[in-house]
């Protein structure tokens, strides 16, 4: 892997999880809006938000340094996340789809650095003093406890099929080998986690504007809002990029700039179903969502013992 | 000079530290000073040593000092990379754990300094002759003056119910645990071809007893487990854990979590990688090891969760992580015959891990200590904000709070990636059994998913105990805790960065220490295990390519230049600060109206795994109320056990009786004492005239 596929990779993958993500956000918007019957901001309303909410006032109301600084770590943790995944970027040495930090972290470090960015939600919050920050901080890490164990095994379910941690070694098995039912079931069960890992209807728990008023953003304004916002829409580019890339990693052109537009146009798609889910749905009580994920990452399981049975 | 010449300074310091302060423990300065003197003069000199050993990969061979050849035994000394690295370990705990005692053992003004300091190095002393003894008698002299020392360190409060209540049940449990060690010795040494208690005697016992008499081997196999793991803390043989280590002053828990419980880890490893031949009892054991250490893992930390006293959470992970360093040996065990190169990444992960708990985990119960110093309160629900009081024990909970959670790139998360990814690639592995591979997989992703527990345990600490409104502190006490209390906080929250990012520093020092416990020859080169790149690990498990990847460097400098881009996004906007008042939704409140108590956080999960059994409250699946088992006794036996019952108390009321006539006489009369005297005189001449 030479250095300088892994610096133009980087740059491709922030560009897509940074750069692009609220063009989908948008998207989303524009869906949602469609399904109200109204006609809906313009699809880069997004930006337009993120570019007034750096510009506006930065209200501090406690002097705790996490306040400001864990904005930063919830953001970049994203980011870093984003350079394990592949997106599109096609390595030919290799022939497959090649994360530009491959050589440097594998599914655990993604799965960490998914649980730092919630750590630092819930550490902006709480260092705010908010009591409402509390309980969306509370609410976090329980949602966090609760989906993580689904992300888990289905990365687990991967690893266990490529023999391998690493997410190249993933996508290059399941290319070659074709589809397989341990493999169908995970993506059945990640697809089941995406909504809560990224945030939205039904399991847009944590922040529940009607309820407790945005939760850990309670206290964020300016600056620091919109970073928080912002690592929400990458996480979704993300995580929908690893249910398309690692697995459903086929149409494989073998040519960059394909590759990467084809991942684009189904990770749109996926945006998409996640947002009309998120239009149709109610809010479920917290309560309700730690069952229904303990007992789906129980029945997640199945996927590991089909891995585990060589299916 | 020598290294057992050092070694025996070391333990000398130690020894004459522990007489000066007993002598001097009036004077609370000089008591205290002293003691801290001889600690860090025996911390250097064992720092020396250890790192003598990883430098040079020189390993003193045992050699007996003092023999007893009545009964074959022999105190024989040797100290190899498995002793270093305990070593490395004992040297920074006890430097730290002292320095950090000064003021803190202010905090009990009641208690007398004797109690303390002297136990406290002698605690240390044991520990290091315990990780170098190569005799079974010796080793088990010295394990109980560990065990007796760090109990009285346990009842130092003597005033205190809990306190001496805890002790009890530390001390039978612990007992009862050396009686499984003694016996498992006991029955390796009568089958050894001479009598004797050496380490390579019954190396070569059990070798014969494995063709001879395999059922012996699984016992004895199992009293050393049973008698090491309840050291170590091990459910459901810890049970005593969670009651006598907050019972301690706070650097006296630091010091059993971070020393003392590593001892029992070493010992396991000494015995199952060193004493007991590489065979298909190690591949048995290694099954439940395993088995045993993820049912620590996710009970002492699921029960962790429910906790709301600061270092009672900290007993409780100091069990959960004990728990990660048995699936790592566990694993390592099951595939020695299997897959060496597995084996000993596995291994290595259980061992790395246990060097990382003794950072992190008595950075934290010394986080704790400073609470309880500057507060007088170990219940979180009463403290809050005092991120703004003590910053610097703040942010050395945050580092050690993180690390033990295994967020990267701290120390914790590189031996968790080890620990993860040898239990899950062992599912692929072709020579073991199917329902070892599932077993272990399932293993590994309980371990994943209760490290996002822990992590959720260890914010509710943070959150509770630093943010928010600040409360539980009295308006007199103003400051920061000493520097003698955040200096040592300081030196293991560093070690956690350390350790983290620069991972292969620690793990060439583990994976000697591994080499070197096992017989020679049997790990991989390691550079085909780990890598050779500096910056990072690339893991191989033998025969694939790499499996897992964790390059620290890399990742920070990315963070970094990210961090920087968005910094310029930021400054671009150009917003302004103002700062405001927190919002209650539009009403004025009093903080202690509306803080949000530690008690509180994660109640729904809490709710899913607390349930009742019959009369028992299972909290976090820990049985809150155990009823105590009744025995019944035999009535007749319960008659002869009261002695009182039926042979004293007959006897003295009997005596009483005949008393009782007798003081008739005691008239008070002069005429009638003059009348007994004469006729007692008549009669004594009767008596006189008749003999004669």
């Amino acid at each position: 892997m030479s250095i300088g596929f892994i610096i133009g990779a980087s740059i491709l993958n922030l560009f897509l999880a940074l750069a692009l993500s609220p063009l989908f956000e948008g998207c989303a918007r524009k869906l949602r809006a469609t399904i109200h019957s109204r006609i809906g901001p313009p699809i880069i309303q997004p930006y337009y938000d993120l570019v007034k909410l750096f510009s506006k006032e930065d209200l501090r109301a406690s002097v705790n340094p996490l306040v400001r600084l864990a904005p930063y770590a919830c953001i970049v943790s994203i980011a870093i996340a984003a350079l394990l995944v592949p997106m599109g970027t096609f390595s030919t040495s290799y022939q497959t789809f090649l994360p530009p930090f491959n050589n440097y972290g594998d599914s655990i470090l993604f799965m960490y650095l998914i649980a730092l960015s919630a750590v630092a939600v819930i550490l902006t919050a709480t260092a705010s003093e908010n009591p409402f920050a509390f309980v969306g901080a509370s609410r976090e890490m329980v949602m966090h406890l609760t989906v993580e164990p689904v992300l888990v095994i289905v990365l687990v379910t991967a690893a266990i099929n490529a023999g391998s941690f690493r997410m190249s070694d993933m996508v290059l098995w399941y290319h070659t080998h074709g589809p397989s039912a341990s493999m169908i079931v995970a993506a059945i069960f990640l697809f089941l986690a995406l909504q809560a890992q990224v945030g939205k209807l039904p399991f847009d728990i944590a922040e529940a504007d009607q309820e407790i008023m945005g939760g850990g953003f309670i206290e964020q304004s300016g600056p620091k809002y919109a970073l928080l916002r912002w690592s929400m829409m990458a996480k979704q580019i993300v995580f929908c990029s690893i249910f398309t890339q690692v697995f459903i990693p086929w149409p494989m052109v073998g040519n960059l700039a394909w590759d990467v537009l084809i991942n684009l146009a189904k990770v749109l798609v996926l945006v998409l179903i996640i947002a009309v889910i998120d239009v149709v749905n109610p809010r479920l009580r917290i309560d309700q969502s730690v069952r229904y994920y303990l007992y789906l990452s129980l029945f997640a399981l199945i996927a590991v013992g089909l891995a585990l049975a060589g299916i | 000079m020598n290294p057992i010449t050092i070694l025996y300074v070391s333990f000398l310091l130690l020894v004459a530290g522990a007489i000066v302060a007993a002598a001097t423990s009036k004077l609370q300065r000089f008591c205290s000073w002293s003691s801290l003197g001889f600690v860090s003069a025996a911390s250097l000199c064992l720092l020396y040593l250890a790192i003598h050993v990883f430098a040079k990969g020189q390993i003193t061979q045992p050699e007996p000092l003092l023999s007893l050849p009545g009964i074959g035994a022999s105190l024989s000394i040797g100290i190899d990379a498995l002793s270093a690295l305990l070593f490395l370990i004992i040297s920074i705990v006890s430097f730290c754990a002292t320095l950090f005692s000064i003021r803190y053992i202010r905090k009990y003004e009641k208690e007398s300094l004797l109690r303390f300091y002297p136990l406290l190095l002698l605690l240390f002393a044991s520990i290091i002759g315990v990780v170098v003894i190569r005799d079974m008698l010796f080793f088990i002299v010295l394990w109980e003056m560990m065990t007796l020392t760090s109990w009285a360190l346990v009842v130092y409060e003597r005033e205190s119910k809990i306190s001496i209540r805890a002790g009890l049940e530390y001390f039978i449990a612990t007992h009862v645990a050396t009686g499984f060690i003694i016996l498992a010795s006991v029955l390796l040494y009568a089958h050894t071809s001479v009598p004797s208690f050496d380490f390579n005697a019954l190396r070569a016992s059990f070798d014969t007893l494995i063709t001879s008499n395999p059922a012996l081997v699984h016992l004895i196999l199992a009293s050393f487990f049973i008698g090491f793991v309840t050291k170590a803390g091990v459910l459901p043989f810890g049970f005593w854990l969670p009651n006598a280590y907050p019972a301690a002053p706070s650097s006296g828990s630091a010091a059993f979590a971070g020393i003392v419980e590593k001892a029992g880890i070493y010992a396991i490893v000494r015995v199952f990688c060193t004493i007991l031949p590489i065979s298909v009892y190690s591949q048995t054991w290694g099954v439940v090891i395993a088995i045993f250490g993820t049912f620590s893992i996710f009970i002492g930390t699921m029960s962790a969760l429910t906790q709301d006293d600061s270092k009672k959470l900290m007993s409780f992970h100091a069990i959960g992580q004990i728990g990660y360093m048995l699936l790592g040996i566990g694993v390592g065990l099951y595939f020695l015959t299997i897959n060496t190169a597995l084996a000993t990444i596995a291994l290595v992960a259980g061992l790395f891990h246990m060097i990382n708990h003794a950072w992190f985990k008595s950075c934290l119960f010394l986080n704790a200590g400073s609470i309880f110093y500057k507060t007088g309160i170990r219940d979180l629900n009463k403290i809050g904000g005092l991120f703004s009081l003590m910053p610097w024990t703040g942010i050395t909970a945050i580092v050690a709070s993180l690390s033990i959670a295994g967020i990267p790139p701290l120390n914790g998360f590189a031996s968790k990636l080890l620990i993860f990814e040898s239990s899950i690639i062992a599912g692929t592995e072709v020579g073991a059994a199917i329902w070892a591979k599932a077993l272990f997989v399932i293993m590994g992703i309980a371990a994943i998913f209760i490290s996002a527990v822990t992590l959720a345990s260890f914010l509710k600490f943070l959150n509770s105990a630093f943010m928010g409104k600040l409360r539980g502190v009295r308006a007199s006490s103003t400051g920061d805790v000493p520097l003698s209390m955040n200096v040592p906080q300081g030196i293991l929250a560093f070690l956690c960065v350390l350790f983290g990012v620069v991972p292969l520093l620690p793990i060439t020092m583990v994976y000697k220490a591994v080499s070197g416990a096992l017989p020679a020859g049997t790990s991989p080169a390691p550079d085909i295990l780990f890598g050779n790149m500096w910056s990072g690990i690339s893991v191989n498990f033998g025969t694939r390519v790499i499996s897992g990847v964790w390059n620290p460097l890399w990742v920070i400098i990315a963070f970094a230049l990210v961090v920087g881009v968005i910094y310029l996004v930021v400054k671009a906007g150009g917003s302004k600060v103002r700062r405001v008042e927190t919002w209650y939704g539009g009403r004025e409140h009093i903080p202690a109206d509306i803080s949000y108590r530690g008690h509180s956080f994660y109640t729904p999960f809490k709710r899913a795994f607390s349930f009742k059994m019959g009369n028992v409250d299972f909290k976090g699946l820990y049985p809150t109320s155990l009823p105590l088992p009744k025995a019944t006794m035999p009535k007749g036996l319960r008659i002869l056990l009261h002695p009182d019952q039926w042979f004293y108390y007959p006897i003295a009321n009997l005596l009483m009786k005949l008393n009782r006539g007798l003081s008739k006489s005691h008239t008070g009369v002069p005429q009638m004492y003059l009348l007994w005297t004469i006729v007692g005189a008549i009669l004594t001449l009767v008596i006189i005239l008749c003999l004669r």
